[in-house]
């Protein structure tokens, strides 16, 4: 990045099935980080929306409306899963690359309207009527149980692991009033063998929002509290692998992830061993697993050990989704990848109360979007 | 009434016994790779494509179960669900498709077989269709 970039505000509405209109989502959302940020619209450079669901043409900038008819550049961002990471990074982007001093990304979308909207899309009889992402992650799993003899304990442990981290965090979609065990993921209902619904990352609405600036900003600004500072932002899509599939919504080669994790570390100077906490697309558990070897937390084949150990839970050696990750907090689209910024930001500060992790430094922040793109961000205390 | 595929550019159905429905794709020369669906140009080099049959046959790479709806239309199994595969076929492409069967019916590395299966019909009766896997019999 050609100059430093830092989180100077965050903002989130609740994730769930609540039926809130995403206009107020995103509002609230919006709203919260400025307030966050000590800062007020009108500071605002450039504004990235990200949504796929959540309206058509002009919902973003009709949304902008509210926060005040500034004339700032209004840009929707589409990336799938991706979309509130893509819409970080492009607010990361202008502000490293000179283009704005406070950029805001704000995500919001209710996942809930998108059956509508992909069964519309898929009206017409075609030989590529799409499989579920849910197809493709369990696909993951059955060659893993083959070929590293994981078990569906292992994928148990994982989803209880999220729905638990995800009791202390506000925002999250799925708030357990009880411990969840393995045993109880393991019994609800079977939606893609071996995954279970329990499994399966809760989809509902919601909102996110983060404002970004350049270091003359956040100088100016004054924020006694720790600064939170953009290491890296990296994005890629698909590169050609031995059995690539090209038909379908797929999230294309995993190894995707592992080259998108190498260039991070690389554009931050340090390795997977230095961070204190992950953000992944834990969409399904097979996901998680996974990424515990293609982000270098782990060497491949040992990620089952991880689970074992518990080192990716809170208290753990590295703890993944400590804000409950999708599979807990939710994945409403849009602001999903918003929502992870939101955590680590406040992570990093030091602010998260009964799922803080001590001394956090350094966090990163992982989406995969279906089509396929994979986006990496890592994010660190700054004192 | 006879068989036909959906749309165009993506298999052929011989519509006569004993002869298979195969999947087209294409062939880079210069990559020596194959890929399905086809494609306009190689994805590796950027070279000219052909056109190229791909084998019937394949092997079950990966396998699921689902008991969820798909988006599109459907050939539900008798309890509700349907099974999906992934299969690599012997020129190279692995193929993500529904697979007939149920639970306890698929394993990885079986031989499966490209089949034709109606997704909706004409309006002179033929059968319009997309394709499939099923578990090959052996003889």
């Amino acid at each position: 990045m050609n100059r430093d970039v830092y989180v100077i505000g965050v903002g989130a509405h609740p994730f769930g099935k609540h039926g809130v209109p995403v206009g107020d989502m995103a509002d609230v959302a919006g709203m919260a980080a400025l307030e966050d940020a000590g800062i007020k619209f009108p500071d605002v450079d450039r504004l990235y929306n990200g949504y796929i669901a959540a309206g058509g043409m002009m919902t973003g900038v009709t949304f902008a409306k509210e926060f005040g008819l500034t004339g700032l550049p209004v840009v929707h961002v589409e990336n799938a899963s991706a979309t509130g990471s893509t819409a970080f990074q492009e607010a990361v982007l202008s502000v490293a690359g000179g283009n704005a001093e406070i950029a805001m990304a704000l995500g919001f979308d209710d996942m809930n309207r998108m059956g509508g909207m992909m069964a519309a899309g898929f009206s017409r009889p075609s030989i590529d009527t799409v499989l579920l992402p849910a197809a493709f992650f369990a696909m993951w799993a059955v060659r893993r149980m083959h070929d590293n003899g994981t078990t569906v304990e292992t994928f148990a442990k994982i989803a209880a692991k999220n729905w638990n981290h995800a009791r202390s965090n506000p925002i999250a979609q799925r708030r357990s009033d009880h411990e969840v065990t393995p045993e109880e993921v393991l019994a609800s209902t079977m939606i893609s063998y071996p995954h279970t619904s329990m499994m399966a990352c809760a989809a509902g609405g919601g909102a996110a929002c983060a404002l970004v600036a350049s270091e003359e900003v956040v100088r100016r600004l004054g924020d006694s509290r720790p600064k939170v500072k953009v290491l890296a932002s990296q994005q890629q899509s698909e590169q050609y692998t031995k059995g690539h599939v090209f038909m379908g919504a797929v999230i294309g080669p995993s190894e995707m992830t592992r080259t998108t994790a190498q260039a991070a570390y690389e554009e931050a100077g340090l390795g997977p061993d230095d961070l204190n906490f992950v953000h992944v697309h834990d969409a399904f558990p097979i996901e998680e697993l996974m990424y515990y070897e293609l982000l270098g937390i782990c060497g491949d084949g040992e990620g089952d050990k991880l689970v074992a150990e518990g080192a990716t839970s809170l208290g753990g050696r590295i703890p993944f989704s400590p804000d409950g990750g999708l599979t807990a907090r939710g994945h409403p689209g849009g602001p999903t990848g918003l929502a992870q910024v939101w955590d680590a930001t406040q992570q990093l500060r030091g602010e998260s109360g009964d799922r803080q992790i001590p001394d956090a430094r350094i966090g990163m922040c992982h989406m995969v979007g279906a089509g396929s793109v994979s986006v990496v961000h890592l994010l660190a205390r700054s004192d | 009434m006879a068989q036909i595929p959906v749309e165009d550019g993506y298999m052929i159905i011989p519509n006569e016994k004993g002869k298979s429905v195969r999947l087209v794709g294409s062939y880079s020369p210069e990559a020596d790779e194959s890929f399905f669906p086809r494609r306009r140009r190689c994805p590796i080099t950027g070279g000219p494509v052909e056109d190229v049959e791909f084998s019937a046959v394949g092997t079950l790479y990966s396998w699921t179960f689902l008991h969820v709806p798909r988006m599109g239309l459907v050939p539900f199994a008798q309890d509700g669900g349907y099974g999906v595969g992934q299969v690599d076929l012997p020129e190279g492409p692995r193929i993500q498709a529904v697979i007939e069967g149920d639970m306890g019916d698929w394993e990885i590395g079986m031989k499966m077989r490209t089949k034709a299966y109606k997704i909706a019909e004409d309006k002179e009766g033929n059968e319009l269709c997309g394709f499939c896997f099923e578990p090959e019999v052996e003889s």
